[in-house]
């Protein structure tokens, strides 16, 4: 007797996914290739918000450049105001006071750790829906995010793009009575993040979704220019606080945190570790701050009062997201001649593709999600 | 049974939440006060004694503006320089204040007051006469954060901690 | 004159069940709020929103239908009668009080099963109907989730008939006069909680909500439906929780039985509870993916509910 294969041949099934949809973070867009649930491919596509931020910094003077670039990664404004003005300050040779060093320092760990509340949020809710549990961590850890804008209104007078950071050292000095209030901000974020971490962390489900999934392997991590989070969660301990150590890092004591299994609980351990890390951070800044001038220069009167020589310089800081850098090309004049981003988020976006072949459909946004792309930082 | 316990933590956790109060500020109704140095809508000052006008029209304003918003038109009067025209439009401001640390003569502020809304573009296309009122408007709400105030705490004259508003510079100073 | 009496009390339990849907919207917008420290609707009826609902019912009627252009036509539009439909059925065997049900079947339980089944239908035209790759997902998701959920909540539904010895929902009621059955140590525990966990899949619910996945799916077989019929699909889904609250209260909790107050205040006070366990574990859980779902469903929830009905059978022979 003859015995009978059956075979099932299926069609492929193209699903647009984005750039309308409720989790691809901002403007993504993605083609999936599907076979039943089954993800056979992801194209993506991205370009859905470029503003073409580098080429207005060519037409603007580079104080005017600082506060518009907070506006790429718009869940880390200082870390973007930082690395153009330490491009600038590297060209043209200016020594940065140290007070001014440890306040910038000190924002741009508390904007570390509101963009990883917010991701952590983020995460969870396309996890978990925006009609389910999801919504119910989010909430929570936005109302811990909340506690670290209010000092930012405190400190600077704006929430989200706070154009602390000046060519030179800071804008703002702290108000009076500061040290407590963010004692009692890092406060609520540690219970918070402590109370949701008791919620998902050890849950079946939780575990499950995000055990095993998007496994992304170091070498693969590091041949695609991945850093951050994302890099370290896979096991290699590239932190550019301790490689390149710029303003004040050299002197705070933290470690790298890293895992090794590299899927995206890895990330999600990363990053909720490093929220301690960044509040620890925090409160050595403050103590260890020490008196002075917050500014190297005389303050700022028109465009033109800072030029660069001519010359080119890379500069990079460590952002909630990874290794954000600066190219910037000078031609002598007080605009940068090109100014390239290289920003951390793009790096990152490039695993998707690697990383979702095999799985289901609602790995897509999960893995989307812990790669934490911010798409005005994508797109530039 | 570690996995049950750890599957009913969350149904603690938000079951302890239900017990808490409510964070949330009913908007209209209740206002939260804003910080002194938050940067909101702006407003032209004028001397509290003279009544003159601050503005010089410099024009320093309108050079370091990144959204390129202020346009102001100076005029030479007998005794000093005005603004024949200030405009200012908020539809493109991206309220980084760097209008305000430049301004020479403290008259550019910003308000604590972030509410300013209207039916067309042109109800947020601040005109001089606008910008003038809102110094009346908002009389309780100037920031304390003029330029002066900014330039001194980036430079602060030892031993500062923290500046406090110096009085304002008299126009006539600046002439002759 | 008796069909008379029944299409009385028919019409008054439907718009009674409509309006009853509305304020659980209502309830489950303040639990939810309060879950997380928010205060949910407020001024639409001050204070604390009791106005929403009804607000919301006239703003989503009043709304354009929308059919797209290469809609299956017919299937898209009878796919929310179909929906909403039969869970209002099932208000029909419940038993309100000792006297007060429609119509009083001694299949009762099977009528209920039966008939909450047919949903299935109606989210399967909606899928195919709406021409939309994300609504044929759904609604593929759907049907497999509705057709595995069922083993175990009919098993775990078997429990109190067995113990019982009737499928007469009143009987059981009845049987519940000593000790109700979600009581009963492990046999009635396990059936009770097994019988939840396969009423919040069968209810499209999180953490078992595959279907409607906002994140993934955007909204699932309803994402093409606008105005009324979307409407209909939105308000379906709370009746057949209301069903399935009710249902609940009546297998295991002891159905109108209960002392001092009357009995439909008691039916009502457990079917409240029912429901706010529901929506206590919706609101703090994250969401299974499909293949985990079918996982969790096979390999767990069918054994326990076999063995467990095994047991129940052992218990009433042995007794």
């Amino acid at each position: 007797m003859a015995t009978r294969t059956l075979e099932f041949t299926f069609d492929e099934m193209r699903v647009n996914m984005g750039p309308q949809h409720p989790s691809t973070h901002g403007v993504f867009r993605g083609v999936l290739v599907l076979e039943g649930e089954e993800i056979k491919d992801l194209i993506p596509h991205i370009g859905y918000l470029h503003r073409g931020v580098e080429k207005l910094a060519e037409h603007l003077s580079y104080v005017q450049d600082v506060p518009i670039m907070a506006r790429n990664d718009y869940l880390g404004p200082v870390h973007n105001e930082l690395v153009m003005a330490h491009a600038v300050e590297k060209l043209a040779n200016i020594q940065v006071p140290e007070r001014a060093q440890y306040l910038r320092v000190m924002a741009s760990e508390l904007h570390r750790i509101a963009s990883h509340l917010v991701w952590t949020g983020t995460f969870l809710l396309d996890m978990g829906g925006a009609l389910g549990g999801g919504s119910t961590m989010f909430l929570y850890l936005f109302q811990a995010r909340e506690s670290i804008m209010d000092l930012y209104e405190e400190w600077t007078g704006a929430r989200f793009h706070p154009n602390l950071v000046q060519i030179g050292g800071v804008r703002f000095d702290l108000p009076a009575g500061f040290d407590r209030k963010v004692k009692e901000a890092l406060q609520t974020v540690r219970n918070t993040v402590n109370e949701v971490r008791e919620m998902v962390e050890g849950n079946p489900v939780f575990e499950q979704r995000t055990r095993g999934v998007g496994v992304l392997s170091p070498e693969l991590a590091q041949s695609i220019g991945c850093s951050g989070p994302v890099l370290r969660a896979s096991g290699v301990a590239y932190d550019v606080r301790k490689a390149f150590p710029y303003d004040a890092y050299d002197k705070m004591d933290f470690e790298i945190v890293t895992a090794t299994a590299g899927d995206v609980r890895a990330r999600y351990e990363v990053r909720i570790n490093e929220i301690f890390q960044a509040a620890h951070i925090v409160q050595q800044a403050l103590e260890g701050l020490p008196e002075g001038p917050i500014g190297a220069k005389p303050p700022v009167k028109a465009p033109v009062a800072v030029k660069a020589p001519k010359g080119e310089v890379y500069f990079r800081v460590e952002s909630a997201r990874g290794e954000l850098g600066a190219y910037l090309v000078s031609d002598g004049s007080h605009k940068p001649y090109r100014l390239k981003l290289r920003s951390p988020s793009f790096s990152n976006l490039q695993a998707i593709q690697h990383l979702v072949r095999g799985h289901k459909v609602a790995d897509v946004v999960v893995i989307l999600g812990s790669l934490d792309p911010v798409f005005g930082d994508v797109d530039r | 049974m570690g996995i049950v316990k750890e599957t009913l933590d969350s149904l603690v956790i938000t079951l302890k939440n239900l017990a808490r109060k409510p964070v949330t500020v009913q908007y209209p109704r209740e206002r939260r006060t804003m910080p002194e140095r938050f940067r909101g809508v702006f407003a032209l000052t004028t001397n509290p004694e003279t009544g003159e006008e601050n503005c010089i029209g410099c024009r320093l304003c309108q050079n370091i503006c990144p959204s390129q918003i202020i346009t102001v038109i100076p005029e030479k009067r007998e005794k000093r320089s005005y603004a024949k025209d200030f405009t200012l439009d908020m539809n493109a401001c991206i309220f980084c204040g760097l209008c305000v640390q430049v301004c020479p003569t403290d008259a550019i502020v910003m308000v604590r007051a972030n509410d300013e809304v209207g039916y067309s573009r042109e109800d947020l296309f601040l005109t001089k006469e606008k910008l003038l009122a809102n110094e009346k408007k908002y009389q309780d709400l100037i920031s304390p954060m003029t330029g002066s105030v900014l330039r001194n705490m980036q430079t602060p004259p030892r031993p500062a901690p923290r500046p406090r508003p110096k009085p304002q510079p008299k126009p006539e100073e600046k002439k002759e | 004159m008796k069909w008379l009496l029944v299409a009385f009390w028919s019409v008054v339990i439907l718009s009674v069940a409509l309006l009853i849907a509305a304020y659980m919207i209502w309830w489950e917008r303040k639990f939810a709020g309060r879950m997380q420290r928010r205060i949910g609707p407020y001024w639409v009826g001050y204070p604390h929103g009791w106005l929403q609902s009804i607000a919301d019912a006239i703003k989503i009627l009043r709304k354009e239908d929308i059919i797209p252009k290469n809609a299956d036509k017919w299937v898209y539009n009878i796919a929310p009668f179909l929906f909403m439909v039969p869970p209002m059925f099932l208000f029909a065997v419940f038993p309100f009080s000792k006297t007060w049900v429609v119509a009083d079947l001694n299949v009762g339980l099977l009528y209920v099963l039966a008939v909450s089944s047919l949903g299935v239908f109606g989210v399967m035209m909606a899928g195919w109907g709406s021409h939309n790759k994300y609504a044929l997902l759904s609604a593929m998701r759907y049907v497999s989730q509705m057709i595995s959920y069922e083993v175990p909540l009919v098993l775990s539904a078997l429990v109190p008939v067995v113990l019982t010895g009737s499928m007469n929902l009143g009987a059981i009621t009845n049987a519940q006069k000593g000790l109700w059955f979600a009581l009963w140590p492990v046999v009635g525990w396990v059936a009770f909680v097994v019988f939840l966990l396969a009423t919040l899949a069968e209810g499209n619910r999180a953490p078992f909500d595959i279907p409607e996945a906002e994140s993934e799916l955007i909204g699932g077989f309803a994402v093409e439906y606008s105005g009324w019929k979307f409407a209909m699909f939105y308000v379906g889904e709370y009746v057949h929780l209301l069903a399935v609250s009710i249902l609940a209260s009546v297998l295991f909790l002891g159905g109108w039985r209960g002392p001092l107050l009357p009995p439909l205040l008691w039916l009502f006070i457990k079917t409240v509870f029912m429901y706010s366990v529901l929506l206590w574990i919706r609101w703090s859980f994250v969401r299974l993916r499909v293949d985990q779902l079918m996982v969790f469903n096979w390999k767990v929830l069918v054994p326990v509910s076999v063995v467990d009905l095994l047991l129940a059978a052992l218990w009433v022979v042995l007794r």
